[in-house]
């Protein structure tokens, strides 16, 4: 994220800081997934863990910004992200890896991954009960995803 | 007497002058033409809307798209800063130990900052 301030693009060297999280602190396995899993997955993961992650922005928020007073919110947040995409990876494994390949090769555009999308979409809706809505769109319209004849494919 | 020789026309008379112009039928009409150009213009204006819309559409799926990531990431980074703040501290701590009325984390912050900020590498890793 550009608001990392180890961000590589903006040192000149590594910034790699040895020392492992205070044992205070509970410890959370972090999601290690790459920016195209986590693309394809986006749909999901941002409604599944709504109720987590509003909580957690809204901590944030409240307590500007602080990191030091959100982590218990924070870990809950990746909790249920591992969860989502563990469930993902059992339930539609083959979709998503086709879906989240295709996204890696056509630069992240969801257009250009249809074919691969609407299996996944459907394999989703049906075992975990998640539908791909995008917020505000107009709702007259059909949605982008599921055009018939998009324009841009 | 001689009667003058004069030209005379051919027998039978000339032919008759071809004066109207034999132009062969080129294409359709003006009126075809201009309607037809019209509704092509039409369609393809018509296909640049829609696709302007799908534009806006398809930008929409993608800022939802990242906004939807944002606290999965954003909670990582924390996570992170975390640990190097604590970390930095630590180590100030005991560069410093011995010094009376010494803070860490207060007495010789890197930034005049009032407001609480995300920490640069300056201050948090420059060890």
């Amino acid at each position: 994220m550009s608001n990392t301030p180890n961000d590589p693009f903006l040192s000149e060297k590594d910034h790699i800081e040895p020392a492992p999280m205070p044992s205070d602190v509970p410890p959370v396995d972090e999601l290690g997934a790459t920016s195209a899993p986590l693309a394809s997955a986006a749909y999901y993961l941002g409604p599944a863990c709504q109720e987590y992650t509003e909580d957690y922005m809204l901590c944030r928020s409240q307590t500007g910004a602080d990191p030091a007073k959100c982590l218990k919110e924070g870990r809950r947040v990746t909790r249920c992200a591992a969860s989502v995409l563990s469930q993902l990876k059992e339930n539609c494994g083959k979709q998503f890896e086709a879906h989240w390949k295709c996204l890696s090769n056509r630069n992240y555009q969801y257009e250009k991954c249809r074919t691969e999308e609407r299996p996944l979409n459907s394999c989703v809706f049906d075992k975990m009960k998640i539908e791909k809505i995008i917020p505000q769109a107009n709702p007259n319209e059909e949605p982008v995803h599921l055009k018939k004849n998009p324009i841009f494919s | 007497m001689n009667t003058p020789i004069q030209e005379m026309p051919p027998t039978g008379g000339f032919k008759p002058i071809r004066y109207k112009r034999f132009l062969p039928k080129k294409g359709p009409s003006g009126l075809t033409l201009a309607v037809s150009i019209t509704s092509i213009m039409a369609y393809g204006f018509y296909r640049v809307m829609e696709g302007r819309r799908e534009t806006f559409e398809l930008q929409r799926e993608k800022l939802w798209g990242r906004i939807y990531l944002v606290p999965f990431l954003q909670a990582e980074t924390d996570r992170d800063v975390y640990r190097r703040t604590r970390a930095q501290e630590e180590r100030e701590a005991w560069a410093m130990q011995g010094v009376p009325n010494w803070k860490v984390g207060e007495s010789a912050p890197a930034y005049k900052a009032t407001k609480r900020h995300i920490p640069t590498n300056t201050e948090v890793d420059w060890l």
